[in-house]
């Protein structure tokens, strides 16, 4: 009972030390300008210090055996699978739909270059044609002949199909899209987006680098270094992996969308030779 | 029993053959087409028998090096404790031999399901290994932990190192196995690099056997896995000695389930020490062979998954220092221990001190070390060097105290985000550190917090070793709640395992083998951390239940046959 009643007294000691910390910290952080979330995390690792102190004054378990013993076993148990699970879904979660627009894309290509790939491609191109046979047909029939004269063609007398940057042939578009999927924004600053000092602001390197030399970089990028960068040369940051994964048109597109970079106003390291 | 051991005989026989032949008939049949699981889906069908094969491997491969080493401290010391630990953890590990096995053929099975065009892709590509030298030293390590197991009465006294060499023979079978079929999973993170001029593809299509094994996380891969087994293996002896230590009838039980405890706990904690070390190394060589992994890993897709191995780890650290200091509650005398007042101070100061010398000269500069090296030995070297300095000294537990407000502290530094977004794209500033703390996002900043940690395990650990010498041990009256914290410990270690197992699969991307055989399936993306959590928790509990299963039919129900001889072990050194 004595036992009890001191643990009772220290469960009320530490938590008010735990909140008087906790609300100092708060304090602390708002006057530094920490995010409302970073200051709710601060206030949590105060309430975890108490929670802590608290244990180690704890009173003594007793023993338990037997049924006891085992009801106590799978109650610990489903509380820490709850505790992990719980704590788990409590972090931010990344949204796997991000992600798998831009793996299709990604691996078009390659998915076309399989047995599977060429088999799927060309019942999907068999589907399209028919669906475009049959769209023609109907137009006609409602129409006439009359309106025939009228139909826009494509130069090589087919269909011009949709206005995306894929189907338009808008490189620089399509470029900026190979931008995000090879997720160069993770190592190089844009526009102010983007970047962690790993590799060089962007937003003036189509005034710095000819086409052919973007290439040559992308491709083999031992062959230029940015001034100021030569750490990250030496330690090989930029990855040597894009003349693997990217398709000759696809460089040509990222090509053409940095070689439209061409803001002065940032201070884009000038581009040394090395190869 | 001798039906039970006959049946593990056989099915142990079966998968061999069946992965001598079966894997190399398998690579010559045209592509079949891949089955489809329900409800988990093929990737996670394959994430949970991986993931369960991993558990039960890590454990036979991590459990005998401490055995070995158990046996011959008996040996030496005379003390039987140690031969009955080894013995014990010898007997169960027989049993999750068997379930190794069972996993390992099922895992072939499944992968060859459900994706049967990369799985024989990758079996030609370490044809040698997988059809030849993997089911050799398999078989070859099953024949020798067999005969360790069963020689085990036999050779006693005078052929007792005997013994223990067949043990040692049993570790460097079980440790080479481990760098053999490391080789194709680390070359599914990082396949060789092409030579000059040659694309990855047509480098792979010549490269040799060796130039596959030998990639950038081969090695750091061993590393990892070999102290992370020895840390798994001595937490789930933690395990046993908790379960036998409830069902314990008597206090001699009591009293050495007690002590198996403890050290089922050094060992786990002393290896711990060395992990996040080998993890660094690990995802160093990651982020050298590839820097994109790096922010995939750190400030991306996986960013939230290194946030709760931060607070796993935490975790860990926490309930690991807990437990010692449960054990000094019952030392009679631990009130007259007392250290000095340095060590505390420095401490306090380690992780702010170490934050701004990491940040000066990053690892792996050494000059770093001409800091680290004498703030942490200042302690010991001033104390003994000014003798009016060693004199001013504090009580253990103010010592101890200190250490876990540290413990915090640390676990407070790692678990601090760069912003509280899953994907920096997303990110914010209202969700961002302010750019004037940044840095306690950075790795000079986690790695403080990773020393901080180890600096105050292994000052506790100093401690309690002079409680010991210096007071009296009460073993089997330790208070009952660290049967708990032992359990806790196994637990999250197993969780924290199969959580980092995910990290290195995932960091492929959407590559089988990365940036070489694109996962073309719809289950390529990365998941989130919370329905990872989810299928680890899941994966963990049914360990648990069938490490539960084999310490019930080895040691409790060897116990109810003849406690007489578990009550009284035979000294290791009597014949």
């Amino acid at each position: 009972m004595r036992d009890q009643r001191s643990f009772l007294k220290n469960v009320i000691k530490k938590g008010i030390t735990g909140l008087v910390v906790g609300v100092f910290l708060v304090g602390v952080t708002r006057a530094l300008a920490f995010p409302p979330v970073f200051q709710v995390m601060f206030f949590t690792y105060a309430m975890l210090g108490a929670a802590v102190f608290l244990l180690l004054d704890a009173p003594s378990l007793q023993p338990m055996s037997g049924t006891k013993a085992l009801v106590a076993l799978l109650a610990f148990y489903v509380v820490i699978s709850g505790v992990y699970i719980g704590g788990a879904s409590l972090w931010p979660q990344y949204d796997p739909e991000d992600e798998k627009g831009k793996i299709e894309k990604l691996l078009k290509a390659k998915r076309a270059a399989t047995e599977q790939g060429k088999a799927e491609e060309l019942l999907a191109r068999t589907k399209a044609l028919s669906e475009k046979a049959d769209a023609i047909m109907q137009r006609l029939q409602a129409v006439g002949g009359a309106a025939l004269a009228r139909f826009p063609t494509g130069a090589d007398g087919g269909i011009p199909s949709g206005a995306s940057p894929a189907a338009s042939g808008d490189l620089v578009a399509l470029g900026k899209e190979q931008w995000k999927l090879q997720e160069c924004y993770n190592c190089h600053k844009l526009s102010g987006q983007g970047g962690k000092k790993r590799g060089p602001e962007m937003d003036n390197i189509g005034n710095l680098m000819t086409p052919q030399e973007l290439r040559q970089k992308v491709l083999d990028p031992r062959s230029w270094m940015a001034e100021g960068f030569e750490k990250e040369y030496e330690k090989k940051k930029m990855p040597d992996k894009y003349k693997d994964l990217m398709e000759d048109k696809e460089i040509d597109e990222l090509v053409a969308f940095l070689s439209t970079l061409k803001n002065p106003s940032v201070n884009t390291p000038k581009a040394i030779k090395k190869k | 029993m001798r039906t039970w051991r006959t049946w593990q005989r056989s099915l142990l026989l079966m998968l061999g053959l069946l992965a001598v032949f079966g894997t190399a008939a398998y690579a010559q049949v045209p592509t079949p087409p891949a089955a489809e699981f329900p409800y988990t889906g093929n990737r996670t069908a394959v994430w949970i028998v991986a993931q369960l094969h991993i558990l039960f491997a890590a454990f036979i491969l991590g459990a005998p090096i401490f055995v070995v080493i158990s046996e011959w401290l008996g040996y030496r010391k005379q003390d039987p404790r140690y031969d009955r630990l080894a013995k014990e953890v010898t007997k169960v590990t027989v049993i999750l031999y068997s379930m190794t096995a069972l996993t390992g053929g099922l895992f072939i099975f499944v992968l060859l399901a459900t994706y049967p065009q990369f799985t024989t892709w990758l079996i030609n590509h370490f044809f040698l290994i997988f059809a030849v030298l993997y089911p050799l030293l398999f078989i070859a390590e099953t024949i020798v932990l067999y005969l360790y197991f069963y020689t085990w009465d036999a050779w006693k006294g005078e052929k007792k190192g005997r013994h223990i060499a067949l043990g040692v023979l049993l570790n460097i079978i079980g440790t080479v196995t481990l760098f053999v079929i490391d080789g194709p999973t680390s070359f599914m993170n990082t396949p060789a690099k092409a030579a000059e001029g040659l694309s990855l593809v047509e480098y792979i299509q010549t490269a040799s056997l060796w130039d596959k094994v030998y990639n950038y996380s081969w090695m750091p891969l061993n590393l990892h896995r070999l102290v992370g087994n020895v840390t798994f293996g001595g937490f789930i002896a933690g395990l046993i000695a908790a379960y036998m230590y409830m069902g314990a009838k008597n206090e001699e039980e009591r009293s050495y389930y007690d002590w198996m405890g403890f050290v089922g706990n050094l060992i786990g904690v002393g290896a711990l020490l060395f992990l996040p070390f080998m993890g660094y190394l690990l995802s160093f060589e990651l982020c050298d062979y590839d820097a994109s992994i790096c922010p995939y890993m750190m400030a991306d897709q996986l960013s939230m998954f290194f946030e709760m191995q931060g607070a796993m780890v935490g975790l860990i650290f926490l309930a690991s220092n807990y437990y010692i200091w449960l054990s000094m509650k019952r030392i009679e005398g631990v009130e007259r221990v007392r250290m000095s007042a340095l060590t505390v101070l420095v401490m306090v100061a380690l992780p702010f001190v170490m934050t701004y010398v990491w940040t000066i000269f990053p690892v792996p500069d050494p000059k770093s070390l001409a800091v680290l090296v004498p703030l942490t030995l200042a302690p010991w070297i001033l104390s003994k060097g000014m003798p009016p300095l060693g004199r001013i000294t504090v009580s253990s537990r103010t010592v101890i105290k200190v250490g876990f407000l540290m413990v915090v502290v640390g676990n407070a530094i790692w678990m601090t985000p760069h912003g509280f977004v899953a994907t920096q794209a997303l990110s914010t500033e209202h969700l961002e550190l302010p750019s004037d703390w940044s840095f306690l996002a950075l790795m000079p900043a986690k790695n403080s917090a990773a020393f901080t940690l180890i600096f105050v395990t292994v000052v506790n650990y100093i401690l309690y070793n002079r409680a010991i010498r210096q007071g009296t041990i009460v073993w089997g009256k330790i208070d009952f709640a660290a049967q708990f914290v032992l359990i806790f410990l196994a637990f999250s270690a197993i969780w924290t395992m199969g959580l980092m197992g995910a990290v290195r699969s995932l960091v492929r991307k959407y590559f089988h083998t990365y940036n070489l055989m694109p996962d073309f399936t719809a289950e390529s993306f990365t998941p989130t951390l919370s329905y990872a959590a989810w299928w680890i928790t899941g994966i963990t509990l049914i360990f648990y239940m069938v490490v539960s299963f084999a310490i019930m039919v080895t040691l409790r129900a060897s116990e109810a046959k003849a406690p007489e001889a578990a009550a009284k072990p035979v000294p290791a050194g009597a014949k």
